[in-house]
């Protein structure tokens, strides 16, 4: 047990480190976009009508700490984003971040994770049966709708369907929220409605990443299946699903909880250029808002080093989880 | 398998000889040969990628503003025909058009066929200049500058006497929509073959130091690495194009994308060399050629490296339908390629107004090809990975 415990904080601990250097990633990237908060608060000031100099800028910079030096301003974010969870202001919206966020973020997880938990609920079934399978018909097919979702876009199959349901329901299936519930508190009702909106960006985010993850699942079945314990156990009388399930499924399965953190990541990928057609409001639009039309380096950054820590903290309990159910991980991890 | 289908037989021992003696590449190639799927898809890309650099000869008109259709804006596509009401021809024809606004037509511009006047097809007609194979570097300091061009002509493959011929329709400003597709094909190719080269070339570098010095170097690098792979690709290209200033030709741009999507793509690539050269590095024939003196980077270019090329071209390979994706995915939010520079992802940007969804579905034409294209590049690369496998026949 106090072997376990000494590996989950070495997990964590790497995790940890990991996240610093994403925040060190991010960091760098927010300074590459161009312009400062200096320049922004005082371009606000000018449309006010008070003339401004490079002197005033230079004051405002010292004020706002921007003519620290690099590593000591990244400490300093760091230092807020861990110790107080806190992502400073928006110097565009003149926001506070977390309050800009708060809902959104945790929407925009939501739609992801759902999309990843529909991906492999399909997949995994599916990817089994093909494996298994002698078919040479249903293997092809399957290859192709599964190589299909990788070669039409996300955003081409969000057109597509919104096209067709404007034609034929006339409604375009767009946004999160009917009109009434959008700024109202949430409730049951509210839920309801954010269901029955938010199936198609699942569906859609899960279109591609279930392509993913049946090739996967295929992929490792297939080695395991050839395997002689299979062969074993099919002598011994074992047959039909009871025989995948208990020997090469259990083993396949195990690479494929340790991935999926990156596929988490692959879904994330796509949720901007999402959102942007379905016009979702959420993080996911929020950030191609920031990035592609307002140059707004604070909010894109938190967003960009908020999605990345969910994919390390989903990596972590992946790893912990993968300890916990296999035997040959936990030796193999723990030495 | 093919060599054993006759067992003992003469010439069945020839062919066992030539299997024993037979590169890499040789096997390789032969049991590619014997995938359909693959060699149809080989097929197709070989296909797509001589029209993308054949563009210039194969499209009729300038695939940039220069090559504007003003009387046909938004045009649907031409078919080529052989025949209608007023008789049979030999030689293709298509209808010319008119354009028309006044009180009848609501003040808008209405284009009408005019079903009783042919245009003829032509093969090989004269049109705008191109360059085909151009080098064209302007670095700084004259003497750097090269400028080179293997065929410079104005030779087109066909092209109508008096009036246009658009067999993809036409866009909102009247270009040809099949010498843009054409030319993009091209441009998200180069885009793509740049990318995987910059990240190949990094994922070797690092990989291989990472791979073969092993240790706490290892760590180091595995960390950033790892970093890096966490980090969602899209926001970080995101990222680094807003960094790209606006008043940027289309040529800085072009070469600014590939390297961003060569700087995010390698780690992948790198973890697999690293994963290779860790378990290669303590055979013996290494131990032999750093006890005869060889340097570090003698052992991982003459040793290590050879025995998995055939790895590495695979993966690049099937990296390469990403960076495509990728190129588009950018464009395509606007942060790409823009209009003028014709790129796959840049022609789907117009698919996304409703205006064009519901009226101009000619638009979508380009996005065909680009489903082809990664179709294409995935079950070769499918094919390949198989075939590259040594131990993919003895399964089945």
């Amino acid at each position: 047990m106090s072997q376990f415990i000494q590996f989950a904080m070495t997990r964590a601990f790497l995790a940890l480190i990991t996240l610093l250097t994403v925040s060190l990633i991010v960091f760098t990237l927010m300074e590459l976009v161009p312009g400062t908060c200096a320049e922004r608060y005082l371009a606000f000031k000018n449309t006010q009508g008070s003339q401004i100099t490079i002197a005033d800028i230079k004051a405002e910079e010292r004020r706002l700490g921007l003519d620290r030096p690099f590593v000591e301003r990244w400490v300093k974010w760091v230092g807020n984003v861990f110790i107080h969870g806190e992502f400073g202001d928006s110097c565009i919206l003149r926001l506070n971040i977390n309050q800009l966020l708060a809902d959104k973020f945790w929407i925009s997880l939501g739609i992801c994770m759902a999309a990843l938990i529909l991906s492999y609920a399909i997949a995994v079934p599916i990817g089994i049966i093909s494996a298994s399978s002698n078919n040479a018909f249903v293997n092809n097919s399957l290859r192709f709708v599964s190589y299909l979702g990788l070669a039409l876009p996300n955003f081409l199959l969000a057109l597509i369907i919104m096209l067709f349901s404007t034609v034929f329901f006339g409604d375009s299936l767009t946004g999160l929220f009917s009109k009434e519930y959008r700024d109202a508190a949430w409730s049951m009702a509210k839920f309801g409605d954010f269901l029955s909106h938010a199936w198609l960006p699942v569906f859609i985010l899960g279109w591609s990443a279930t392509a993913f993850a049946l090739q996967t699942v295929r992929a490792l079945m297939l080695d395991e299946i050839g395997k002689l314990y299979v062969t074993a156990a099919s002598a011994r009388g074992v047959s039909g699903a009871r025989l995948l399930w208990r020997y090469p499924a259990k083993h396949s399965l195990g690479p494929v909880i340790n991935s999926l953190g990156f596929d988490l990541n692959r879904i994330f990928n796509e949720l901007p250029i999402v959102a942007l057609i379905l016009t979702l409001t959420e993080a996911g639009a929020l950030l191609f808002e920031s990035l592609a039309r307002s140059n707004d380096q604070q909010l894109a950054g938190a967003i960009i080093f908020l999605l990345t820590a969910s994919i390390v903290a989903l990596n972590f309990f992946t790893d912990i989880l993968l300890a916990l159910i296999d035997p040959r991980v936990r030796r193999g991890m723990m030495g | 398998m093919f060599w054993k289908k006759k067992k003992n037989d003469g010439v069945d021992q020839r062919a066992k000889e030539a299997y024993f003696t037979a590169s890499q590449g040789q096997l390789i190639w032969s049991r590619f040969k014997g995938n359909r799927t693959a060699m149809i898809a080989l097929y197709a890309l070989v296909l797509m990628v001589l029209m993308g650099l054949f563009a210039p000869f194969l499209s009729p008109y300038d695939p940039t503003i220069a090559g504007r259709d003003t009387t046909y804006e938004n045009g649907a596509p031409q078919i080529p025909k052989f025949w209608d009401e007023n008789g049979f021809s030999v030689r293709p024809f298509i209808y010319a058009t008119e354009r028309e606004r006044s009180a009848k037509t609501n003040f808008r511009w209405v284009v009408t066929e005019k079903r009783d006047e042919r245009l003829y097809l032509h093969l090989f007609v004269r049109g705008w200049n191109y360059t085909i194979f151009t080098l064209n570097w302007d670095l700084p300091g004259t003497a750097f500058d090269v400028d080179f061009a293997l065929i410079r002509s104005n030779l087109h493959l066909f092209g109508v006497d008096g009036g246009m011929i658009h067999l993809f329709g036409t866009d909102a400003s009247g270009k040809d929509i099949f010498g843009r597709t054409l030319s993009a094909i091209w441009t998200s190719l180069a885009v793509g073959t740049l990318g995987v080269l910059i990240s190949f070339v990094l994922a070797l570098i690092i990989g291989g130091v990472a791979g073969y010095f092993g240790g706490w170097i290892d760590s180091i690098l595995q960390m950033i690495t790892d970093a890096i792979r966490t980090v969602p690709a899209i926001p970080l290209f995101m990222a680094l194009a807003a960094f790209m200033p606006d008043s940027w030709s289309s040529e800085t741009r072009f070469f600014f994308i590939s390297i961003i999507l060569g700087l995010i793509g390698w780690p992948t690539l790198a973890r697999r060399i690293r994963t290779h050269l860790l378990t290669e590095r303590t055979q013996e024939y290494v131990l032999a050629a750093e006890l005869c003196g060889a340097s570090s980077s003698h052992v991982i270019r003459r040793h290590l490296l050879p025995s998995f090329t055939s790895y590495i071209i695979v993966d690049l390979m099937i990296s390469f339908p990403y960076m495509v994706r990728s190129e588009t995915a950018l464009s395509f939010i606007g942060l790409g390629l823009k209009d003028p520079v014709n790129s796959l992802g840049a022609l789907m940007q117009n698919v996304s107004k409703a205006d064009v969804l519901l009226n101009y579905q000619w638009y979508f034409i380009p996005v065909i090809f680009f489903i082809a294209l990664v179709l294409a590049f995935v079950f070769v690369g499918d094919g390949l990975r198989d075939a590259a496998d040594p131990y993919s026949g003895t399964k089945k």
